[in-house]
């Protein structure tokens, strides 16, 4: 009975033991995940408030210009800091778009870039996927031409582009602008293109081939729906490129009628004068089809969609 | 339902030629398998069936008609590929139905068809995901069922095991032998697993660099291997080969080395020499599968047929045991009866089931016995 007693009282002893032990391995293990999440916490303040900070940087200049845009008169500089000016009103976009040529501007630019890209990404789609898949004589030396191409200073192709341009009678015409556009940024397309046609099994398009489409079948069925990510990119490129170009439109286009908005915009740059409220305003309202058109695509831009497709 | 038949097919890249005059019929409604060793141009062969390759030299005929130079689509085969090669912008039906859209058939005969397939495979709850949204051993099936649908003449299977895990394995091997019972086609089926080779096949045809080594029933390739290589090829564990001569010293033909003289009751072919006649004994290979070598502990009344070998390791199977042995220099594997009591170091004595004796010529490296053990035992 005693002995039973003992056990039992022993037992329990341990057991209250064993009960501390767990408390305290317990409470050391609370401490290190308290720390960790601590750690944890001051990291992502830290990145945030690094972030936060660089928005500020990037967007400060895009206000600061709105602000401008929405001050009396043209006053660039101004010791006024708020981003709302006092007596702040949107004459200076009324005029840009009134009784200026902007419209005009734009029109001829959307046209220009819309062709551009739309011409660009078609070809780059369709030569991307030859450099990709048929070996051909000049096929590493095409690639590396096209790469060099893309190393030679705008500045430098200017003269032989305005003479070809104007041999082909194409000076200021919308055709001139287009050609001279998807000619300059086709390399870069053409690359991006390839290197992601590169990433898609080609058992995907011999499947299609057996499965009864021509080469060309299996390309628009299988291939460019795809390949919508990179597709959506080069499109962004060649439209982003075109939009904001302002070299080769000063030499190709001399008719203040055929103007791009970028060659419009420093008509509003007098020798003496410099409308610089208007100026911000048509700035500001040239970004807006840019940011459409980004807006709208990041939805393309979803990578992954050949996941699942053959064995990952 | 067609037959297919290879003529003379070389296939070349620049200077190397990786295929060389192959020639092999197919059967209306057989199953053939192309088995070998990676790289031995079996898949070079099959995508040239398909249409999927250039044929640098020979004929490809299917259901009687030159395919040399139609294009994929225009002969009637259906392929399943290794890695799937499901489109991951379609959804598992239109997977399936889209070599039957591209053909303008009517909606209702796509639709019948595609339940059909979908149940034989039993992947009907699937038809609405996408390939991402299922597992390896499904998408092969919706592989499998976008082959089915178009009823081809002639369906290829280019290793469509090869990418999933052992059990799934199993289980579509059985599946896909299921299907051609029931389908009754044409099939040609690339694969370099021998067990795969042995129990789909109708016929297997065993490919190495680029040649056909040998071409027969499962039994025949088991059985009467051509020649060194096919014997260590099908078959597992693999056969034992042993380094000998062959004399004939009034017995019959016998195989000797140092530590062995067996006698070899086949016929063996015309060529074979049974007496070295003065010149230098022929040097050949002797193969043994394991199963057809047995041991006992030694005796002092063994005969001079018994081969003394030492066991190095024992390897328990369940069933079977592997027993790793040594005579002289020769390293055999036996497969005996688990209750087979031997530990390694022991000395025991081994001999041979001499009906099931392979013997190759060691230079040329074919098979000189005519006649191997008939099957099954």
């Amino acid at each position: 009975m005693e002995n039973a007693n003992t056990a039992r009282a022993l037992a329990s002893s341990s057991a209250r033991g064993q009960r501390a032990e767990n408390g305290r391995a317990g409470e050391e293990y609370q401490k290190a995940l308290k720390a960790h999440h601590l750690k944890r916490k001051a990291w992502l303040v830290l990145i945030h408030a690094a972030l936060i900070a660089w928005v500020l940087v990037s967007v400060y200049p895009l206000l600061r210009i709105f602000s401008v845009s929405l001050r009396p008169g043209d006053r660039i500089v101004s010791t006024d800091l708020s981003l709302i000016p006092a007596g702040a009103s949107f004459l200076s976009y009324w005029k840009v778009l009134y009784e200026t040529n902007f419209l005009f501007w734009l029109w001829n630019s959307l046209i220009i870039t819309c062709a551009t890209a739309t011409i660009g990404v078609s070809l780059a789609a369709l030569a991307g996927y030859a450099f990709s898949r048929f070996k051909f004589p000049g096929h590493k030396t095409g690639l590396t031409l096209l790469l060099g191409n893309e190393m030679i200073p705008a500045a430098m192709l200017l003269l032989p582009l305005f003479l070809m341009i104007m041999k082909l009678g194409l000076v200021n015409t919308y055709l001139g602008m287009i050609i001279a556009y998807s000619v300059t940024s086709l390399p870069f397309s053409i690359w991006i293109l390839k290197g992601y046609y590169d990433t898609i099994p080609k058992s995907l398009e011999e499947a299609a081939l057996v499965d009864g489409t021509t080469r060309f079948g299996a390309f628009l069925r299988i291939i460019l729906p795809l390949s919508t990510p990179a597709l959506a990119i080069a499109f962004l490129f060649n439209f982003t490129q075109a939009w904001n170009e302002y070299l080769v439109a000063r030499v190709v286009l001399t008719d203040a009628r055929m103007y791009t908005w970028t060659l419009g915009l420093f008509e509003l740059q007098g020798q003496y004068l410099t409308q610089w409220g208007m100026f911000a305003a048509a700035s500001i309202l040239v970004t807006l089809p840019v940011l459409g058109v980004f807006l709208y695509s990041s939805k393309w831009l979803i990578s992954g969609l050949t996941l699942g497709g053959v064995k990952g | 339902m067609a037959s297919v038949t290879l003529r003379g097919i070389t296939k070349r890249y620049k200077d190397t030629e990786v295929l060389h005059d192959v020639s092999l019929d197919i059967a209306d409604r057989e199953f053939m398998i192309l088995v070998g060793p990676s790289g031995c141009g079996k898949s070079t062969l099959l995508r040239m069936v398909a249409g999927l390759e250039e044929i640098s030299e020979g004929e490809i005929v299917i259901d009687g008609k030159i395919v040399n130079h139609l294009p994929p689509r225009d002969r009637e085969i259906a392929m399943v590929f290794q890695d799937y090669a499901l489109y991951p912008h379609m959804s598992v039906e239109e997977n399936m139905s889209f070599g039957l859209r591209l053909r303008k058939l009517p909606k209702d005969e796509i639709a019948r068809r595609v339940g059909e397939a979908a149940n034989i495979l039993q992947i009907k709850p699937l038809l609405k995901r996408t390939p991402r949204q299922i597992s390896g051993g499904q998408r092969q099936r919706v592989a499998i069922g976008r082959a089915i649908v178009r009823k081809p003449k002639v369906f290829l299977f280019d290793e469509p095991l090869s990418n999933l895990d052992a059990k799934l394995r199993e289980e579509m091997r059985i599946e896909i032998a299921k299907l051609h019972q029931r389908l009754h086609t044409t099939i040609v089926y690339v694969t370099h697993d021998q067990v795969e080779a042995m129990t789909l096949g109708s016929r297997i045809a065993v490919v190495n660099v680029g040649r056909i080594q040998q071409a027969g029933t499962p039994e025949e390739v088991f059985c009467r291997p051509a020649n060194l290589f096919v014997a260590g090829f099908i078959g597992s564990p693999t056969m034992n080969f042993i380094d000998g001569t062959l004399l004939d010293e009034g017995d019959g033909p016998r195989f000797k080395n140092e530590v062995m003289s067996v006698r070899i009751p086949l016929p063996l072919d015309a060529q074979a020499p049974r007496a070295p006649e003065g010149g230098k004994p022929r040097s050949v290979v002797l193969g043994i599968r394991p199963d057809d070598i047995y041991a006992k502990p030694p005796e002092p009344a063994d005969g001079p047929d018994l081969i003394p070998a030492v066991i190095e390791v024992v390897e328990l199977l369940g069933h079977r045991k592997n027993l790793h042995l040594k005579a002289g220099e020769t390293k055999l594997l036996a497969t005996v009866d688990a209750a087979f009591a031997g530990k390694p170091g022991e000395k025991v004595s081994v001999w041979f089931n001499a009906s099931r004796v392979h013997l190759f010529d060691k230079d040329a490296q074919e098979r000189i016995s005519l006649e191997g053990r008939r099957f099954p035992r």
